[in-house]
Order: C-alpha cells, then structure tokens, then sequence
C-alpha cells in the first residue's frame, strides 16, 4: 500500500497544498459564521433554508461549496497522515494513509454529489 | 587577578569496549569570558581527562566537523558561546545518529544518502573544450548560491524528526544540495535527481518542521530548499507524464 | 536531561562499522520544545480542516434533503459541544493559515524568469490581508448581506 501512495505522491501533494489554501481562506468564516454566530442567533439569516440555498444553488456558490468540501479533506488528510508518522507510525502508514486519503476520496466525490443534486 | 569562573560541562561518554550503554561525566573547569563550548571539551581533553573523544576541526565555523547538541539544541561547538548557557553546561552527541564514542557520531549514513542525489554537474552531453567556458549570469548563480552553503555540518539531520522516525529520508542537506544542482544552469540531470526525490524517503517524506532551518549555522534554509523542490518536482512529474517520458513512478 | 526510546535505524549506515555504536536518540525537546509544538499545533490542523470541512458537506447534503432536514441540523449545531468546536476551529484554522502565509515566501524560487521573488514582507502582508478580506467576504455572505 505504501508503495501505491509513493506513486501518488505528486498528486497528494498538489491536493494538499490546494487544500490548506482553500481550507485556510474559507473554513474560518464558515466556522464562525455558520458554527457560532448562526447558532448563538447573532446572525439569524445563517441558519435560514431559504438564504444558504440561494448561496449554494448560484453557479458561483456551487463551485465555492465544492472547493471548500472537497479540497481541505486532502489538507487535513496528509497532515493527520504526517502527524501519525512523526509519533513512531511508519510500520502501519500504508493503512493509516489509505484510510486518511481514502477518506478525502470519498468525501471529496459526495461533495460532488452533494452540489449536483442541489 | 581575578578567580576564574567556573562551570560545570556534563559530557555523554561511551567507550564500546567497556560501557553497555552511553553515560554522562561532568568535569566542573574554569573558563574564559571569551571561551566557545569547543574550548571547555579541548580544556577537557588538554587537561583533565584525555580519554574524552570529539571532533574538531577548523574552530571558525567552515569545515561542519563540530557539530554537537548542546543543552537540547544542535550546534557548532566552535562558534555557540559558553556564556550562551548557564553554570551547568550538557555536551551530547547529536541526535538522530549512531553513537561511535562519545561525542562521536557515525556519519557515514549521511554520506551515502548525499551521494544519492547526485551533488555534481550532470550533462546529457559533455562540452569540448573548444567549445569554450560555460557562462553563468550573477543572477544565475544567485539563484542557487544560498543552498551552495551548506557545510555538512549535520545539524539539521539533528533536529529533523522525521529523520527519527523514518530511516530512508534523505534529509535536509542532502535535499538542499541536489536542489541547488537542479538550480544551477550547467546542470542537465533534473529529471534524474527528481526521480531521486520521488523515491521512498524522498523529498515528499518532509512535513516541513523547519527545524532545520532553524539551527542551519550558514543560513542555508534547507527547509526553504525542500518546499521549492517540492513544486518543481510536480511540475517535472506532470511534464513526465506528459512527454510520456516513462519514468513517473 | 531524559532521552526517549531510541529510533534504532536513524542514520544508520548500509554496513556496519568497524565498532558496536549506541542507537540514536530522537531530538532533544521534540515534540515540546519551542518550534516543534508549533510544527505539531500546525499538523493538528489538519484535524480541524478534515472536520469542518466534512461539516459543510453535512450541511450541503441536509439542503439538499430539503427544509425539514436543514433545520434539524441547524437546532443540533446549537449544541455547546457544537459551537465550542466551531469557536476552536475558527481560531485553530485562523492561527494556521496565518502561519502558512508567514512561512510561505521561503518555499517559492527566488526568480522565475526576468522576475525576482517580491520581498518576504509584503508577501505576507498581502497574503494575511487577503485572508482578512476573504474572511470578512465570505462571512457577509453567508451572515445575509447578500
């Protein structure tokens, strides 16, 4: 398994320098907005179907939604990888990379789903 | 005349003909105001105990052989100040590596993982003579000079921790050094040193600590080095890809 | 000063020696020490942007599930549990990109043709007030400015 995620490497990496910048940029407003704001009722529009479906449902939106979905998985993925391999984890990285990647993966395919059926 | 101060330098010894694992010694000297910690170990081995074993070379921060940890933190010993530290001073050998004796450590893994990044010019064709000097611009050389500096001093090695934790990584200089060959415009063999750093314990083993950096005695900033090299390796793993050049792996 | 266990092949050559060493010890100070609890806070990070991430699809899917579903996650997210999460997040991830962007110019090429890297300093200035920007955008929109 190992040696697969060598072979990808490239590829991770490029993931996962998109993916700070993107997460890094957008996921700190969301989280304040949407995660506390919203539900302490200091921004009653946050929490509001109407308002957050015309935000996501706008071509614009979508594509916003979709890079903050799916590109911070590959962030936070490689990171958690790399923190489990500087405590001693070298011996069970090909499955701690799979999951983590294989986690991004899988998110990253519902947040296309999930904008698609919008 | 003054009495002078004393401190006290707590040294890690290890003599495998007799000791089952290292120990520490502390020798308490007097010391000059103007002493490098090099000078309390050479006063050490001079006057008080000649058994103790270190490396030393040119006492002005250029030949990289004195590198130790001392009190936690990796450092040429020739150029850190003893009044740096306190009256109790703790010498042991650098981190990350096999001890010989002492303070003594055992390089030689270093060597090979530098040689395998192929640290000298790399032509696909060689130049005649007749075809005369090969011109370089300032800002050519510029680009790539900061990462001509290094002194193999290993201190980085010392404070990377994944050095630590996984064994085939080539490291921070080694890095610095073949990326300072693909820099440099003689050089022809990037897509050779780049399959290099694609290899398990290549560049992208680095989770950018920076701690390397950090304790770099000639500002080489091999953590700056990797990142850079890290891009171009992408962008020369797409262009294989691309030209069908067969050797993404 | 205690050592840790010993990371037995640190370095270690392809052939041994010519004498039996003592095994490596790991850096001193690590992970606790000064620099490297920033590296691991950093790396930590990564927690926060798999989470929250993973969040904003919950909260795209229960959309797209329709009105009844988005509000029965919007009551759960009034959870303390929740909003101290979210306020954790919100900090962690602002500290984090902030030191990306500080660390940022160090991993670009000096000069990429006839242009020269811009000086380190106004690379982070810009780069942390693009972040301030960013922010204060996004958070208008989804807060009902537009």
């Amino acid at each position: 398994m190992r040696r697969v995620l060598l072979v990808l490497e490239p590829i991770i990496w490029g993931l996962f320098s998109a993916g700070m910048m993107v997460g890094g940029l957008l996921l700190p407003a969301w989280a304040f907005v949407m995660g506390v704001a919203g539900p302490l009722g200091i921004a009653p529009a946050a929490a509001s179907y109407d308002h957050f479906y015309a935000i996501a449902s706008h071509p614009l939106g979508r594509l916003v939604l979709l890079a903050a979905m799916a590109l911070p998985l590959w962030g936070g993925a490689h990171h958690l990888r790399h923190l489990w391999l500087d405590f001693g984890g070298l011996k069970s990285d090909g499955l701690v990379g799979a999951l983590c990647y294989g986690g991004a993966l899988v998110g990253s395919l519902l947040a296309i789903v999930a904008v698609a059926r919008l | 005349m003054a009495e002078p101060k004393k401190k006290t330098i707590v040294v890690t010894r290890f003599d495998p003909d007799k000791d089952e694992a290292p120990r520490q010694q502390s020798y308490e000297i007097p010391v000059e105001p103007d002493w490098k910690v090099l000078d309390a170990l050479n006063y050490i081995k001079d006057h008080v105990d000649p058994t103790l074993s270190h490396r030393w070379s040119c006492r002005m921060a250029v030949c990289g052989s004195c590198g130790m940890n001392v009190d936690g933190e990796p450092k040429l010993t020739c150029k850190d100040a003893l009044s740096n530290h306190g009256d109790t001073v703790e010498v042991t050998p650098l981190a990350n590596f096999p001890v010989v004796r002492d303070l003594v450590v055992e390089i030689e893994g270093f060597m090979e993982k530098f040689q395998k990044v192929k640290p000298f010019i790399l032509r696909a064709k060689e130049l005649a003579v007749d075809d005369g000097p090969t011109r370089q611009s300032p800002a050519e050389l510029d680009d790539f000079r900061q990462f001509s500096m290094c002194i193999n001093c290993m201190l980085c090695y010392s404070a990377c921790p994944v050095i630590s934790t996984e064994p085939d990584f080539l490291g921070p200089a080694a890095i610095a050094l073949g990326h300072r060959y693909n820099l440099d415009t003689r050089d022809q063999g990037q897509a050779e040193r780049n399959k290099v750093f694609r290899e398990d314990g290549g560049i992208f083993a680095c989770s950018y600590a920076g701690e390397c950096s950090e304790v770099c005695p000639k500002h080489v900033d091999p953590s700056g080095a990797i990142q850079q090299a890290k891009l171009g390796n992408v962008i020369d793993w797409l262009t294989g890809l691309v030209l069908r050049r067969g050797d993404a792996r | 000063m205690s050592h840790s266990t010993p990371i037995v092949d640190a370095m270690k050559p392809s052939r041994p020696g010519a004498t039996r060493t003592a095994p490596p010890r790991p850096p001193d100070g690590f992970p606790s020490r000064g620099n490297y609890r920033a590296y691991i806070a950093f790396g930590f990070g990564g927690f926060f942007l798999f989470t929250v991430s993973l969040l904003v699809l919950r909260s795209v899917w229960a959309l797209g599930n329709g009105e009844a579903a988005w509000n029965r996650l919007q009551t759960s997210f009034q959870n303390p549990i929740y909003v101290l999460f979210h306020a954790l997040a919100f900090l962690w991830l602002s500290w984090f990109i902030l030191r990306l962007f500080r660390l940022f110019p160090a991993t670009q090429p000096k000069r990429i043709g006839p242009f020269q890297r811009p000086p380190d300093a106004l690379m982070v200035a810009g780069l942390s007030g693009a972040f301030v920007v960013v922010t204060l955008v996004v958070a208008a929109i989804l807060w009902g400015a537009f």
